[in-house]
C-alpha cells in the first residue's frame, strides 16, 4: 500500500521516512552514480525535502519500504526550476494543479525484470493519480530518461515535451508535463487486475492546501 | 524563451497523430516531418523472441514503409536474428547510427552482408531507435535513406518523434485477423461428409476418389482452418459458415 507522508503525519512515520532516504540513496547515489547527492551518512536529502514536499511510500507488510517518490508543488522552488532549467526550453508550467515528480525508487528485488510494470511500480503510479484526482492536481512534471515517455503514453498519461532530450550526468534527460485522468487510473488497474485503492490515507485527511 | 524549431515540429507533430487512424497514417505523418534529414523509410516493430518463425516475426512489425522486395528478402531469408542493427537494440537503450555499428561488425560475414544488401535497397544510412513497450517488449525504430543528415538536436527531435509515432500506431494495430481458409470446393465436400458422420470409406464413395485421397483432403481443410483434429476442423467449418 502507498502511505502519504507530510509534515501533518511525518511523526507516524519516523522509521519509514529514515528507510525512504536510505533507499533514495542507494539507489541514486550508489547505483545510478549521481554522486552530487552523496552523503556521509547514507541518507539521501536535498534542500526540497521540505514541509512542502508530499512524500509517497510503498510499506510491505513488515513495515519495510519497497519503492518511494516525491511529489514538489510547481508553485515553489523544485528541480526543473532550480536545478535543471535547460532541459525546459518554453515558458515552464506552473499552477496548483501542477506538481512535479522526483525520486521514483523501487528496491531492486522489486523491479520489473523485463516484464510489464512490477506491482511497486504499478502501485506508486496508481498512488499518484489516485492522489491527483481527490486533490486537484491532474498533471505532473516529469524528468525522466526518454525510454519511458512510451510506456507513459500507453499508459494514457497525455504527455507533452517541454524540451529535446539532453545528457545530464551522463544520462539522455527530457523534461515532459504528463496530465491524467480516470482512464489513466482505470488503465493502470487493467494491468494489475484489480481496481483496489492503493492509498492508506483516506482522501479527507490530505493536508488542506492540496484542496485549492 | 521560446523552444527551438526542432521541439515546436515535435509539438506540432504530436497533435497532428491524433488524426492518424492506421499504423500507415502514422507512417506517412512521419516521412513527412522526417524527410528534410533525407529519411525515405522506415521500419519499427517488436523484437520477437529469438527463433520465432516468419509470420511471427512479419506479425512483430508495427509499421513499414520499407522497399517491399528488400523486406521479402530478408524475411525469406531469416536476416533479422543475423541482423546487427537489430543486436544492438536488444544490447543497449541508446539510439545509434548504422555506421556508428560498422567496426563491430566488420568481421561477422552475415551481418555485413545483410548491410550491404540493404544499400543496394537505398538503405545506405540509418538511425534506429530502441524502445520499449509497457508490456516489456523491446521495440526498435529504424529510419533510413540514401543519406541522412542530422544534428545532435535533430536526432534528439527524432528519439521524441519516434516514441510518439510507435505509441500511436501501437494501439491502432490490426490484431492479426485468423488466416483465411481459403478452402476448395472437394476440402469442402469432405468436411461435410464428415460433418454427417460418414466414415473415410463411405467419403470415397461418395466423392469418388481414394480413401487416402479423403484424407488429403481432410489434412489440408485442418492446416488451412488452424485445427489439429478432425472435430476441431469440423467445428471451426461450421462456425466460419464454410459447411451446414
Amino acid at each position: 500500500m502507498i502511505h502519504i507522508v507530510t509534515p501533518e503525519n511525518a511523526h507516524l512515520y519516523k522509521d519509514e521516512m529514515e528507510q525512504a532516504y536510505r533507499l533514495r540513496h542507494r539507489v541514486f547515489v550508489d547505483e545510478m552514480k549521481w554522486t552530487d547527492l552523496a552523503k556521509p551518512d547514507g541518507r539521501e536529502i536535498d534542500q526540497f525535502d521540505d514541509e512542502h514536499a508530499v512524500h509517497m511510500l510503498y510499506i510491505d507488510d513488515g513495515r519495510k519500504v519497497l519503492g518511494y517518490q516525491r511529489m514538489l508543488p510547481s508553485t515553489r522552488p523544485h528541480l526543473l526550476s532550480d536545478v535543471l532549467p535547460q532541459l525546459c526550453e518554453d515558458e515552464r508550467p506552473a499552477g496548483p494543479h501542477i506538481w512535479e515528480w522526483t525520486r521514483y525508487c523501487v528496491e531492486p528485488a522489486h523491479r520489473e525484470r523485463g516484464r510489464a510494470l512490477s506491482p511497486v511500480a504499478n502501485a506508486l503510479l496508481s498512488g499518484i493519480v489516485e492522489w491527483g484526482l481527490e486533490s486537484g492536481v491532474n498533471t505532473i512534471i516529469i524528468e525522466m530518461n526518454p525510454l519511458w515517455l512510451l510506456r507513459l503514453v500507453q499508459l494514457h498519461f497525455r504527455t507533452a515535451p517541454l524540451g529535446l532530450p539532453q545528457p545530464v550526468g551522463g544520462q539522455d534527460t527530457v523534461a515532459v508535463t504528463a496530465a491524467f485522468d480516470r482512464r489513466t487510473l482505470v488503465r493502470l488497474q487493467e494491468m494489475r487486475g484489480n481496481c483496489q485503492r492503493v492509498l492508506v490515507q483516506p482522501a479527507n485527511t490530505m493536508p488542506l492546501y492540496l484542496a485549492s | 524563451m521560446a523552444g527551438g524549431r526542432e521541439l515546436s515540429d515535435t509539438i506540432a507533430f504530436i497533435r497532428k497523430l491524433d488524426r492518424a487512424r492506421s499504423p500507415d497514417d502514422v507512417c506517412a505523418m512521419l516521412l513527412e516531418i522526417t524527410r528534410r534529414f533525407g529519411v525515405e523509410r522506415v521500419l519499427a516493430g517488436l523484437i520477437p523472441m529469438p527463433g520465432a518463425d516468419r509470420r511471427t516475426q512479419l506479425s512483430h512489425v508495427v509499421m513499414s514503409a520499407w522497399p517491399e522486395e528488400w523486406s521479402r528478402r530478408y524475411f525469406s531469408h531469416d536476416y533479422l536474428f543475423r541482423d546487427p542493427t537489430i543486436e544492438q537494440v536488444q544490447k543497449a537503450a541508446t539510439p545509434f547510427l548504422w555506421s556508428e555499428l560498422e567496426p563491430a561488425y566488420r568481421s561477422d560475414f552475415a551481418a555485413r552482408r545483410i548491410m550491404e544488401e540493404a544499400s543496394e535497397f537505398k538503405l545506405k544510412e540509418g538511425y534506429t531507435i530502441p524502445l520499449v513497450t509497457i508490456e516489456g517488449d523491446v521495440a526498435g525504430f529504424s529510419l533510413a535513406g540514401e543519406r541522412l543528415e542530422m544534428s545532435p538536436e535533430e536526432r534528439s527531435m527524432l528519439v521524441l518523434v519516434a516514441t510518439y509515432a510507435l505509441g500511436r500506431a501501437l494501439p491502432l494495430r490490426k490484431i492479426p485477423q485468423v488466416p483465411a481458409a481459403d478452402l476448395t470446393l472437394r476440402e469442402r465436400e469432405a468436411l461435410q461428409w464428415v460433418a454427417e458422420g460418414l466414415s473415410d470409406c463411405d467419403i470415397s464413395e461418395k466423392m469418388g476418389i481414394s480413401e487416402h485421397g479423403v484424407d488429403k483432403h481432410m489434412r489440408a481443410a485442418r492446416s488451412k482452418l488452424g485445427t489439429v483434429t478432425r472435430a476441431h476442423a469440423v467445428a471451426e467449418a461450421l462456425r466460419r459458415n464454410l459447411i451446414r
